[in-house]
C-alpha cells in the first residue's frame, strides 16, 4: 500500500515542475498587459510543439531531419488556404492540415525504407528545398512569393479566439502531445525506436522492422508540424514562404539538440534557451545564423546529451556519491545465477532448420559453399570450426540478417530464404549477438523488455490512449522481465543504466532479453567468450535448461569443453564447407576435425 | 534542340559529378559524407569572384584556391569530423557537425561579401563564345569543363590502384585492422580532407564561370552533387560523373518543357524514383553488411 503510495507522491513531484511551467505560461497573459509576451509565448509554444515530433525522430530514432519546417509549411499552408479561400472552420481546417503533413513525411521517409540513415538528412533537405520551390510556382494556390494573407482566427460558435485564448488553445495541444509522447517512449514502440537508433540489426533480431519504425516516426513527427503549421497560420494570421526557409528546419534541430535529445524536456528547454532568449535580446538576431552553426557545433562535439543530458549526468553523481558504494549489488552480483529460467515456457513447439545448398560470398570472398544442414528441433546443436570457415556467416543466414546468394532456409516446414529478420522473430527465434548490442542510456528492464516486442498484443492506439488491458499488460511484463534480470544476478538493479554493466553483465543482459522472447529457436554466437570458467559452468547449467524447457538452441562457440558437454549435435564447418555432423565425441574425434584444427599430420 | 539540351546537361551535370566525387574523396577513410562540401565549393568560386586571387593568371589563381579551400577542409576535419568520429557514440553526429561547420562557412561568406551574383570570365584562351559546329552549339569554355572532369576522374582511378588508394581501401573495410598493419587512418583522414579541399576549390574555379558566384550558390550544388552520388552510387566515381551527366540531362530537359522553377522539383522526385527502384545507385556496386 505505502509503495504505490510512494510511487504516486514520486509521480507529483516529477510532474510538479511542469505544471508550474504551463501555469506560469497561461498566466502570462494576466500577468502582462503587453501583447508581444503573449504572441512569443505562443510562437515559443507552438516551437516545442513541432521540436517535441522532431524529437521523436531525430532523439529517439536516430533519424536527422532537415525537413520539419518544411512540413511545418505544409500545415501551416493547408490551413491558410482552407480558412483564408475556401472559408473552413479552423476545427475543420487543422485535421485537413495533420493529415496532408503526415502524408508528405511519409513521403519523404520513403527512402528509409531501403537506404541508412545518412541518405535521409539529404533527402530532407531536397524535399524542403522542392517544397519551397512548388509554394512559389503554385501561385495561384499559395500566392506566390506574397503568400497567403488574411487568415481568420479559430472561433467557436459567433465567439473569436482571442491572442490569449490562441495561448491556452497550444498550451493545451502541448500538455496533451506531452503526456502522449512520454507513453509512447515509455512502451515498446518507444523500445522499438531506439533500438533502430543504436542497433538496427539487433532491433530486427528482436522482431522491429526499421524502416517501419522509421515511417511511424517520420508519421509523428509531420502530425506534429502539420498541427504547429496550423496553429502558427491563425497565430499569425498570414503565411509567407520566407517564414519557411532552410534555417527553419535547422531551429527545430538545434531546439531539440540543445535541450538534450531522446529527453522529454528537450525541445521545452531548447526553445525556451535558443527561441525565447535572443527573440527578446533584439540585438543578437543579426548573428543568428552564426550563432545556430556554432552552437550546433560546440554541442555535438561536447555536450551531444544537451542540457537535459547534462543535468541529469549532474544529478546522477550526486546521488550516487550520496549513497555509500552499492554494496547489495555487489552482493546479488557474485550470488551463483543457477539456473535462471524465470521466462515461463516457449511460445510453442521448439522449431527445427533445414538449410538446403546455402551459399554465401562477400566479393570474392566464400563464406558458405554449399551448405546442406537440418538442426533437429529440441536439441542443443552446436557450431564449430576454426576462424573463418563462415560459422556467423551460417548464423546469420538462419537468422535472416543476411540473405545468401543460393539456397533455401527452411524454418520448421515454411520456406523462410527471403523473409526479413523481423519476421523469424515473430515466428518465436531470438538471438544472442557475439558482441552485446543494447540499448546504452535505457534501463536494463527496458532492455530485457525489448525482447517481448513481439509477445505484447496490444496495438499503438491501445498503448498511446493508455487503455487498461495495455497497461495490465505492460505491467505483467515488466514483472517477468524483473524476475528474469534476479534470475541473471541483476536483482535491484532494473533500473541501473544499460552502458554502465561491466562486459561479462551486459551478456547476461543479452541472454535474458532473448529469453524474455520465449524463444521457440534460440541462436547464440559465442556466448562463452571472455567468461570466467565459473561462470562458463552457470553458462553450460543454463544452456541445458533452455534445452529442456523447450528451446531448440544453436550455438556457434570455440570453447570445444563447453560444446562437448552440452551439445547433442555438433557441426564442424571449415573454409565454408560443412566437413561432419553428428554426436558430440563422434565429430570431435574425427581424424578430419583434427586435421581441420590441428593441421594434417605430416 | 536536342543537342542543345545535351550540352547544358553535359556541362552542368559535369559539375555535379565533381560534387559527387568530392563527396567520394571525403567518404574512403572516414564514411562520412560532408554536408559542407557545397560550401566549400562556394568559397572557391567566390574567392575568383570577389579577391584579388581572380586577378592572378589563370593557373595561379587556381592552384591559390585550392590550396586555401583544401586547408578550410582540414580545418574542417580537425574541429567537426574527427572529434565526433573519434567518440562515434551516435553515428548521426557528423550530419550535425558538417552541416553546422557549413552554416558557419555560408554565414562568414555571407559576411565578407555580398550576396550579388557576380560573373568570372573564362581563362584565355577558352572562352564563353558559342560556335556551332555541325548544328551543335557550345563554347570552348564548356568543352574545357567537361574534358577536367573526365581527366579528374580518370587520375582518380590511377591514384586508386595505387598504395595509397589500397590503403583507402583497407582504412574503409576495417579502420582497427588497417593500424595493425602500420596505416595511420587519422593522417589517411587528413590527406583525404586536404585533397577533398582542394577537389572543391578546382569545382568551385570551374564552376565561377558557369553559375554567377554567388554567396548562396552553395547549397543547390550539395543536393545535386548529393544526388549524384545517390544515383551513380557511392564510392563510383565513374558512376557518379555518368550520374552527373544524367542528372545534368534531365535538368536541362525540365528548363525547357517546364517552368524554370519546377526545375529542383524534377531533379528531386528523378532522384527519389531512382533510389526507391535502385537503393545502391545504378551500377549497384552494394556494400555488404556484417554484424
Amino acid at each position: 500500500m505505502s509503495e504505490v503510495r510512494g510511487a504516486r507522491s514520486r509521480a507529483v513531484r516529477r510532474a510538479a515542475p511542469w505544471l508550474v511551467l504551463v501555469a506560469a505560461a497561461a498566466a502570462l497573459p494576466l500577468l502582462s498587459g503587453d501583447p508581444t509576451i503573449t504572441y512569443l509565448a505562443t510562437t515559443a509554444g507552438i516551437y516545442v510543439l513541432v521540436g517535441t515530433g522532431l524529437n521523436l525522430m531525430f532523439g529517439y530514432t536516430g533519424q536527422v531531419s532537415l525537413g520539419q519546417g518544411a512540413l511545418v509549411a505544409v500545415g501551416a499552408y493547408t490551413t491558410g488556404i482552407l480558412m483564408a479561400d475556401h472559408a473552413w472552420t479552423f476545427w475543420a481546417a487543422a485535421p485537413v492540415a495533420v493529415a496532408v503533413a503526415v502524408g508528405a513525411g511519409t513521403l519523404m521517409a520513403l527512402p528509409a525504407f531501403r537506404l541508412s540513415s545518412w541518405y535521409i538528412a539529404l533527402v530532407t533537405l531536397g524535399a524542403a528545398m522542392a517544397a519551397r520551390s512548388l509554394l512559389v510556382e503554385f501561385e495561384g494556390l499559395t500566392g506566390g512569393w506574397s503568400g497567403l494573407m488574411g487568415i481568420p482566427r479559430p472561433a467557436l460558435g459567433p465567439w473569436e479566439l482571442g491572442e490569449r485564448d490562441i495561448l491556452w488553445l497550444v498550451l493545451a495541444v502541448n500538455v496533451m502531445l506531452f503526456v502522449m509522447v512520454r507513453t509512447i517512449v515509455g512502451s515498446r514502440l518507444g523500445r522499438g525506436m531506439m533500438a533502430v537508433r543504436d542497433a538496427p540489426e539487433m532491433a530486427q533480431s528482436v522482431g522491429v522492422a526499421p524502416a517501419r519504425m522509421k515511417l511511424f516516426a517520420f508519421a509523428c513527427g509531420g502530425a506534429t508540424a502539420g498541427l504547429g503549421g496550423a496553429l502558427l497560420a491563425v497565430h499569425h494570421g498570414l503565411v509567407t514562404p520566407d517564414d519557411f526557409t532552410l534555417d527553419f528546419s535547422i531551429l527545430f534541430l538545434l531546439v531539440v539538440i540543445i535541450g538534450g535529445a531522446a529527453r522529454l524536456a528537450g525541445p521545452v528547454i531548447g526553445t525556451l534557451l535558443f527561441f525565447a532568449l535572443p527573440e527578446l535580446l533584439t540585438g543578437l538576431a543579426e548573428w543568428r545564423g552564426l550563432i545556430y552553426g556554432a552552437a550546433l557545433l560546440v554541442l555535438m562535439v561536447y555536450a551531444p546529451q544537451g542540457v537535459a543530458g547534462a543535468w541529469e549526468k549532474l544529478r546522477a553523481r550526486r546521488r550516487s556519491s550520496g549513497v555509500p558504494a552499492d554494496t547489495a549489488h555487489t552482493d546479488t552480483a557474485d550470488a551463483d545465477p543457477g539456473v535462471p529460467i524465470e521466462a515461463g515456457p516457449p511460445r510453442g513447439e521448439p522449431l527445427g532448420v533445414e538449410l538446403i545448398g546455402v551459399r554465401k560470398s562477400f566479393g570474392g570472398v566464400h563464406a558458405l559453399r554449399g551448405i546442406d544442414l537440418t538442426i533437429e528441433p529440441g536439441t542443443v546443436h552446436a557450431i564449430v570450426g576454426p576462424n573463418g570457415s563462415g560459422k556467423t556467416t551460417l548464423l546469420n543466414v538462419i537468422s535472416r540478417l543476411l540473405r545468401q546468394d543460393e539456397g533455401q532456409v527452411i524454418l520448421d516446414a515454411e520456406d523462410v530464404s527471403r523473409a526479413p529478420a523481423e519476421r523469424l522473430a515473430r515466428r518465436g527465434v531470438a538471438r544472442v549477438f557475439q558482441t552485446p548490442r543494447l540499448l546504452g542510456t535505457s534501463s536494463l528492464r527496458d532492455n530485457v523488455l525489448l525482447g517481448a516486442y513481439t509477445r505484447e498484443r496490444s496495438g499503438g492506439p491501445a498503448i498511446v490512449l493508455r487503455l487498461p488491458w495495455a497497461r495490465r499488460e505492460q505491467a505483467e511484463l515488466a514483472e517477468e522481465a524483473d524476475r528474469l534480470l534476479a534470475g541473471h544476478g541483476l536483482a535491484g538493479r532494473a533500473s541501473e543504466e544499460a552502458a554502465s554493466l561491466p562486459h561479462g553483465e551486459q551478456r547476461l543482459l543479452e541472454v535474458a532479453r532473448a529469453l524474455m522472447a520465449r524463444p521457440r529457436l534460440l541462436l547464440m554466437d559465442e556466448p562463452a567468450a571472455g567468461l570466467t570458467p565459473r561462470e562458463l559452468e552457470s553458462l553450460g547449467r543454463l544452456i541445458r535448461a533452455i534445452r529442456d524447457t523447450g528451446t531448440t538452441v544453436v550455438l556457434v562457440e570455440h570453447h570445444i569443453e563447453l560444446v562437448a558437454s552440452v551439445a547433442d549435435v555438433v557441426t564442424v564447418l571449415d573454409r565454408g564447407r560443412l566437413v561432419t555432423s553428428g554426436p558430440p565425441q563422434e565429430a570431435l574425434g574425427d581424424a578430419r576435425v583434427v586435421e581441420v584444427y590441428l593441421g594434417a599430420p605430416a | 534542340m536536342i543537342a542543345d539540351i545535351l550540352v547544358a546537361g553535359l556541362v552542368f551535370g559535369s559539375l555535379y559529378g565533381l560534387v559527387a566525387v568530392g563527396f567520394n574523396v571525403l567518404h574512403r577513410p572516414t564514411n562520412v559524407v560532408n554536408f559542407a562540401q557545397g560550401e566549400l565549393i562556394m568559397i572557391g568560386a567566390m574567392l575568383m569572384a570577389a579577391t584579388p586571387i581572380g586577378g592572378l593568371p589563370w593557373g595561379v589563381a587556381a592552384a591559390c584556391v585550392m590550396v586555401i579551400v583544401a586547408v578550410v577542409a582540414l580545418a574542417e576535419e580537425r574541429v567537426a569530423v574527427t572529434p565526433v568520429l573519434r567518440r562515434s557514440s551516435h553515428a548521426v553526429g557528423w550530419v550535425i557537425t558538417t552541416l553546422a561547420f557549413s552554416l558557419l562557412l555560408a554565414e562568414a561568406a555571407g559576411r565578407l561579401w555580398t550576396d550579388q551574383p557576380s560573373a568570372v570570365a573564362p581563362p584565355w584562351p577558352l572562352s564563353m563564345r558559342v560556335q556551332e559546329v555541325l548544328g551543335v552549339r557550345f563554347s570552348s569554355y564548356q568543352v574545357a569543363v567537361v574534358v577536367v572532369a573526365v581527366a579528374v576522374v580518370a587520375l582518380l582511378g590511377v591514384l586508386d590502384r595505387s598504395r595509397l588508394g589500397t590503403a583507402l581501401r583497407a582504412v574503409a573495410a576495417d579502420r582497427d585492422g588497417a593500424r595493425l598493419r602500420g596505416i595511420d587512418p587519422t593522417a589517411l583522414t587528413r590527406r583525404s580532407f586536404l585533397l577533398g579541399g582542394a577537389l572543391a576549390g578546382l569545382t568551385g574555379v570551374l564552376a565561377a564561370p558557369l553559375l554567377l558566384a554567388s554567396v548562396t550558390m552553395g547549397l543547390g550544388l550539395l543536393i545535386k552533387g548529393f544526388a549524384a552520388l545517390a544515383v551513380g552510387g557511392i564510392g563510383d566515381n565513374r558512376g557518379v560523373l555518368v550520374a552527373g551527366w544524367m542528372l545534368g540531362v534531365i535538368e536541362a530537359t525540365g528548363a525547357v518543357f517546364a517552368s524554370p522553377g519546377s526545375q529542383s522539383v524534377v531533379l528531386f522526385a528523378a532522384m527519389l524514383l531512382i533510389l526507391l527502384i535502385r537503393p545502391n545507385g545504378l551500377r549497384g556496386l552494394a556494400v555488404q553488411r556484417h554484424v
